[in-house]
Formats: C-alpha cells, structure tokens, sequence
C-alpha cells in the first residue's frame, strides 16, 4: 500500500528549478533509497515531502489523503537530519522526550518517571548509554542512534525518513544502525534512505530511485542492478559537457608544494600546482578538503608536513602572512567566514587593501570608491550602489564581491571553497569564465573545491580526490566520470 | 485629534529612518528644548557647566567603551581602572613628592598598563569579556583600599586641580578634553586601516581572521587604548575634586555603557560612532540633570532616571524594529 505518494512535483527556486515534475511513491515495509550528487534535488524533495517547502506545483498524498490541504498529516513523516542536532548539555532521557508535551509527558518534569520510561526505548535502538548521561558524553553511532529514536519516540509516524545518517560512522556502528533500520521495516514502516554510499544501498535497500539535476532520472529494484549502472545513472551521459573552462596556459612553475601534510580530518596528504593551472580537489561533504585547504591557508593548525611557496618554505598558522604573500583562501561559508555583513560594498572591497588608499589624511573615500566601482564594473556585482550594506545582496553578488575583493590583493594562489553553493546556473558559468581568465591572463594558480562533478571536471587540469581526509586519487580532466565517482564513494 | 498627537511621532520615526546618528542628535535636542522650557534654571551658565563637567566623564568613558562595544566585548573595570590611575597620581605627587605632571603622565601609562593586561588575559586565555572585567574590576579595586586603606589623599596642587576645575573660557577643562578624545579617537576609527578592522572583527570575527587581520592584535590594542582613556577620565576626576578617592568611577561602567547604547552602538558589535557614545552621555546627564531640577523625591531619583534611561535606549532598537517590519513588507509584496 502506498503511505505516501508524491505527483508532479516541481520546486522553483529564483533562477534554478530544483525539483522538475517528479513522482515518488513509498511503500510500508520497503527500505526506499533516494541518491543522487550534491545539488541533484534530494534534500529540496525530503524539505518538500515534509512539509517545510510548499512545491509550486503537484501533490502529495499521505494515506491518500492530500497532505498540502491539512498540514497535519506531515506529523505521520519522522524525519531525521544529516547533521546531528541534540541538546549536548542535557541528558539522553530529556532529549528523548523533548518537547514533553508532544511524548505524553504532563504536568512537572519528573527526571526519575522519564528515565525510567527511556530504558526500553533506548534497549530497543540498542543505545547502551544511561538515561542520565550528557548528550556530550556519548559517542558519534550512539548519537545517530538516539535522534532515530528521538523522531520515533511517539511510534504514530508512518514513513521514516534517514538523512545520510551513517556519514559519521564507522563500518560496525553502521550495522548496528542497519539492524535498528531492519526492525523498524519489519515494524511496516516505510522507510526512506539518503546515502551517498553505494555499497550501503546494495545492501539494505528494497527498491532505488535516482535524482539527477532536479529530474527523476531512474527507479528500479535493488536487486536488478548493479553499482556501474548507478554511478551512469546518476552522473548522466549529456552532451553538455561542450564547454570546458579548464586553463589553456600552464606554466611550469610550481607555486604551490604541499608535501605529507596532516591536520585536522586530513593524513599525508600532497599535490603540487603550477601557474596558471586550475586544480580541483573532488570529494564527499566531511572528506577534509576545507580542513586541509584552511590549515595551509593558516587558519587551521598543522600537525606535520611542509607547504612551500614559491619554493620558499611558508609559515604557518597566520592568516596575515598568507594574505600578505599572495595565497588566498575564498570560504565555502560566505555568511560566516566571508562578508562582513552589516559593512557596505565599498568597505567589503577595500578592508583588505587600505594600504593603497592612503590620502593626505588617512584612508581617502574617494580612492576607495573608485576601487569599489571598478570592482563592480569588472566583475559585474549588481547592487543599487556601493553604501549598500552587503548581506542584502544576493549570494552571487556577495561572491562576486569577494573574488573581486580578493584580485585586488595581487594573488599568486586563489583557493576557491565550492564557489557555486547556492548560486544559480547563470551566474555559476560567469564565476568559472572567471577562474579561467585569472588562470590564463593573470598566471594565477587556482585551486578549486567542488562537490559537483560536472563543475569539477569542467573547470579543473587535473582533479585529486580525497575520502576520509587522505588523498585517494588523481586524475586528468579528461578521466571518466564513473573512475572519479568510485573514488568519490571510496570504492577500491 | 489623534492624529494631531501622531503627527510627531511620525516625524521622530521619519527621522530615525534616515540615520542612527541625526536621529540621537534629534532627541538630544528635543532634550534640551523641553529641560529649558521646563526649568527655568537648566539654562543657567552655571547649570550648564556643571552638566558639562558631569557629561565629559561618562562621555569619555563611553567614548572608549563604544570601541570596545564595536569589536562585540565591554570592560567593566573601567571604573576601578580610573581609580587606581588617580589615586596613583596623588600617591606619586603627595607621599612620593613626584613632580605633578611627572605623575600624571606615569599614571596615564599605567592605565594603559592595566587595559593591556585586560586584553592580554581576555585573548589567550579566551576568557570572556564581561566576566574578566569584573574580576579584574576586583582585583583594581581591591589593590586600590590596599594603598589607601579607604581613606582620601587631599592636598592635590593647584597647578593639575585647574585641568578638572578650570575653563578654556565658557567650557570646563574635563570636556575640553574629551573632545579631544573624541577628535583622536573618530579619526582613528573613519580614517585609519584598524580603525576599519575593528569594525570587521566586529562584524565578523572569522571572516577578519580569514582576510589576514591579526583580530587578537587589535583587541589587545584596544583594551589598552580603553585602559588609557579610563585611566585619563580617572586623573581629571581627581583634579576636578582636589582629592584622590577610591569611589571614584562607581557608575562608569554601566553609565558608559548605556551611554554608547542610547547613541546607537550595538551591544553585538560590528555597528556605531564613538561621537554617539558622547551624545548619550549628554542624554544621560541632561536626565539626571533633570531629575534634580524637577526636584523629584530624593528616593525616587534613581528609580526615575533609570527608567528614562530604558526608554531612551529602547529608541535604537525602535528603529531596528521598524526596519525588520518595513523588509518584511518589501519581501511579502515581491
């Protein structure tokens, strides 16, 4: 029977179509999985199938009754987030049990009745922590497991929804999870799986459908298929790939050296980049490509290893070192590493060049503005004016600001964090015509982090992987996509 | 008749629109206006000076607090900074027999001493601002009844009482110079390259670090630079009386600290002018000036100036309510 059936849906975000007329139906009983790249339309379809997004167009059914008419019956939908978000200062009962009034828990908060009321449950998710312990003090799999827990707790749900939960785990607490899961099902739940990890689908799942580009590209039972169909499937054979923007003017000077470097969530890892070369780096979200990028960058610790600029050997953990001599590092998270919110574009554009425009008397404005219109003039920021304070800007705009902003600096080295996230199609292909002009015209080298494949393999000489922090592979840009994937995904 | 009443409440939120800043200037001078129709006695010359006087030492203090305020921290030991400087400077010139400006200027470096130590324990011990402060606070203080076993040091000469007694004509001397601080300090911040950062590290702590800024750098500067202005405050106050005291500075912290807000310095950081700092302060002693004019109950006094101040500072954020309600409108009708 299907407990929950979507018809005809399209999402329409300014100037990208995230979801394109799919259909979706989910059984009870079925372990469902869902896959697809970053930015194929997974995450807006579950924001869509669980009430937080309203589709401009289609329906959703929920025990065949229309669910976009009577919002109450997303309450059937548990849903559980990629990220783990408990309370890490109270214990495991009260997150549990959270909000009480919802658990059937009234009246004064009576820590030793809820406590006890959490022992079997937390037996049944296998959760060998005490009710008592800090959410802090439990491991990463216990976690996981405990915001299962937490989305069931009221046991009137009928579709359970699993949001890349093993990400965080190793192999053994991932079967742990697996065997939770397998009870659930066998509970005649539905149940829905979000992984990037192939040799997990193919193990638990029933039936498979795949997203590519907002667009419901294939469905078809776990059984039937094997791993290479999925990998084609889900990267797609279009001919779209006619426009490459890989630089045409490699030098042979090597900038950058990186030699068995180790920090924070990346091992022994080493590359080298030369002028004018744009080298990607390819990977899953958590693989340790912004770690090891911010730790040469300076602005995260070094365990071991050695940079080198310009074969002069690099120091490390000063950002204002790094700035000074040409290596640059443009964050994936805009709002937080990024803009300065509440300053205006002019002063965005100048903070990071306030030497050059000294006047008589202290910082000229008027030197100031020049800059800033000319950075608007070159890289085509659309804004009222340059007083505008920048987080009302759009995200394309704010970026535009930022590589502009860092052009002014006199890079040798630009690293580029997944420069496209949230960024609509037009604007993507501008940034990349971009890259490639600094690339061939300024002699600047490039590195650039993408979680999309189509960008990476379009903009990228050469492409290295990394998986779990050590660098898996590398690979000419003219390589298969199905070879980087399997490296993406950890296969070999 | 309503909406005769509306009519300046709609030309006050006209004006909060445009600017922070015409906007404190407006109620200031709405202040002014309504305290000398009220009081015949507000416009006295020698009421107005000793307004003057009261309003540079929470001017200047503001001055430096909204520094702080604009990096996203505060110092509460402001106060006890001040009064350790002062009280120094009187030991240096009464019982070590230093030459008076001699002592001032070691107690000015002293201050500046004591705001380094602030900014050196608060950046590599990560500690917080306010909780540090408070302790430090404690520790000045406690050093401070230490030296003068509570009692005052009297006999200051008169060549350093003229700096907090005097007047460069019809201004006293202690506002002179926070003019001069404030001259110092706005071109440092609108014209100088820390200036700018601080409002970056203010905006954005990671985004600063991330564009080369050395933030912890320029924290220490400031608490330093906070440290001297406090300890500058502090020497004045003890001109002003002729008499170094330890209860010197009780209310500064929290009066420069409301000072800043009421003229538009926010509490998180990154937005603000010092020169409203001083405005603030000039709202804040025109009603407690008031307070005393009106001749309210002496018990009553603080219960009432307390109040206004609320009110006062609830006008900054009015005008933040009105901007999220009028984005809002914008968003809806797109």
């Amino acid at each position: 029977m299907k407990v929950l059936e979507a018809c005809n849906i399209t999402k329409v975000f300014p100037g990208v179509t995230a979801l394109d007329s799919v259909d979706i139906s989910f059984e009870l009983g079925e372990i469902h999985c869902v896959i697809g790249e970053n930015g194929a339309g997974k995450s807006t379809l579950i924001k869509c199938l669980t009430g937080v997004y309203e589709p401009e167009a289609g329906s959703i059914l929920i025990n065949g009754e229309d669910a976009l008419k009577n919002k109450k019956l997303f309450d059937r939908i548990a849903y559980v987030p990629q990220e783990i978000d408990l309370f890490e200062h109270m214990t495991v009962a009260d997150n549990l049990f959270l909000p009480f009034e919802k658990s059937g828990l009234k009246g004064l908060v009576n820590k030793k009745e809820i406590e006890k009321r959490a022992v079997p449950l937390l037996q049944k998710f296998h959760i060998n922590a005490h009710p008592s312990t800090l959410v802090k003090d439990i491991s990463v799999s216990e976690k996981q497991l405990l915001q299962i827990a937490r989305a069931t707790v009221h046991e009137e749900y009928d579709v359970l929804m699993l949001d890349e939960p093993t990400t965080s785990l190793t192999t053994k607490d991932a079967q742990v999870l697996f065997d939770v899961i397998e009870q659930i099902r066998k509970a005649n739940k539905a149940i829905v799986f979000i992984s990037h990890k192939l040799e997990e689908i193919f193990l638990i799942g029933d039936v498979i459908t795949i997203f590519r580009n907002g667009i419901k590209v294939a469905y078809s039972k776990v059984n039937e298929v094997d791993t290479p169909w999925v990998i084609t499937q889900m990267t797609g054979r279009e001919v779209d790939q006619s426009q490459v923007f890989y630089s045409d003017k490699i030098e042979d000077e090597v900038l950058l050296e990186v030699e068995h470097l180790t920090g924070q969530r990346f091992t022994d890892v080493s590359f080298s980049l030369k002028k004018g070369e744009i080298l990607g780096f390819s990977g899953l979200v958590g693989a340790g490509r912004s770690e090891l990028m911010q730790a040469i960058f300076g602005y995260l610790p070094i365990y071991q290893g050695d940079v080198k600029l310009k074969g002069e050997p690099f120091k490390r953990g000063d950002t204002c070192y790094s700035v000074k001599n040409g290596l640059i590092y443009m964050p994936e998270e805009r709002k937080s590493q990024g803009i300065l919110p509440m300053l205006s574009v002019r002063e965005n554009i100048s903070i990071s060049v306030l030497d050059e425009l000294q006047g008589t008397i202290g910082i000229s404005k008027k030197k100031e503005a020049d800059l800033a219109e000319k950075v608007i003039r070159d890289y085509d920021v659309k804004t009222p004016d340059i007083e505008k304070e920048i987080q009302y800007l759009s995200g394309g705009n704010q970026q535009k600001v930022i590589i502009g902003r860092s052009m002014c600096c006199n890079p040798k080295v630009l690293i580029f964090d997944e420069p496209t996230k949230g960024i609509d199609v037009g604007t993507k292909s501008q940034i990349y015509r971009m890259m490639k002009d600094l690339a061939e015209k300024e002699g600047i080298g490039i590195i650039l982090i993408s979680s999309e494949m189509e960008e990476i393999r379009k903009c990228s000489n050469r492409i290295i992987v990394l998986y779990e922090g050590r660098k898996v592979g590398e690979f000419a840009s003219d390589a298969d996509k199905e070879s980087i994937m399997s490296a993406v995904i950890g296969i070999n | 008749m309503n909406e005769e009443r509306l009519k300046p409440v709609n030309s006050v939120i006209s004006t909060l629109k445009k600017s922070t800043m015409t906007a404190i200037g407006a109620v200031l001078a709405l202040m002014v206006l309504m305290a000398s129709v009220f009081s015949p006695y507000f416009l006295d010359i020698y009421n107005l000076q000793s307004l003057i006087r009261d309003l540079a030492f929470i001017g200047m203090i503001g001055i430096g607090q909204s520094l702080l305020l604009i990096i996203g921290e505060l110092d509460l030991s402001v106060g006890k900074i001040a009064s350790l400087c002062g009280i120094l400077s009187g030991i240096m010139m009464m019982s070590w027999g230093w030459n008076p400006y001699l002592s001032l200027v070691a107690a000015l470096f002293l201050g500046l001493v004591l705001g380094s130590i602030n900014g050196l324990i608060i950046t590599k011990l990560r500690l917080n601002a306010m909780v540090a402060t408070i302790g430090m606070a404690g520790v000045y203080g406690g050093i401070n009844l230490v030296l003068t076993k509570g009692k005052a040091i009297t006999g200051i000469p008169a060549s350093v009482h003229v700096f907090g007694k005097g007047s460069l004509g019809p201004i006293p001397y202690p506002f002179v110079f926070t003019l001069i601080v404030l001259i110092l300090v706005l071109f440092f911040v609108k014209k100088t390259k820390t200036g700018r950062y601080i409002y970056a590290i203010g905006n954005n702590r990671d985004a600063a670090r991330v564009l080369g800024i050395k933030v912890d750098k320029i924290r220490i500067m400031i608490y330093s630079m906070v440290g001297l202005i406090s300890a500058l405050a502090g020497i004045l106050y003890v001109a002003r009386l002729g008499s170094a005291q330890s209860s010197i500075g009780e209310n500064w912290p929290m009066n420069s600290i409301a000072a800043s807000v009421i003229g538009g310095v926010a509490l998180t950081g990154g937005i603000g002018n010092p020169a409203g700092a001083l405005i603030g302060a000039a709202i804040i002693s025109i009603i407690q000036n008031m307070i005393v004019l009106f001749g309210v109950n002496v018990y009553w006094q603080s219960a009432v100036s307390g109040f206004v101040v609320v009110i006062a500072i609830s006008f900054s954020s009015l005008s933040a309510i009105y901007q999220e309600k009028k984005q809002r409108k914008i968003k809806l009708t797109k």
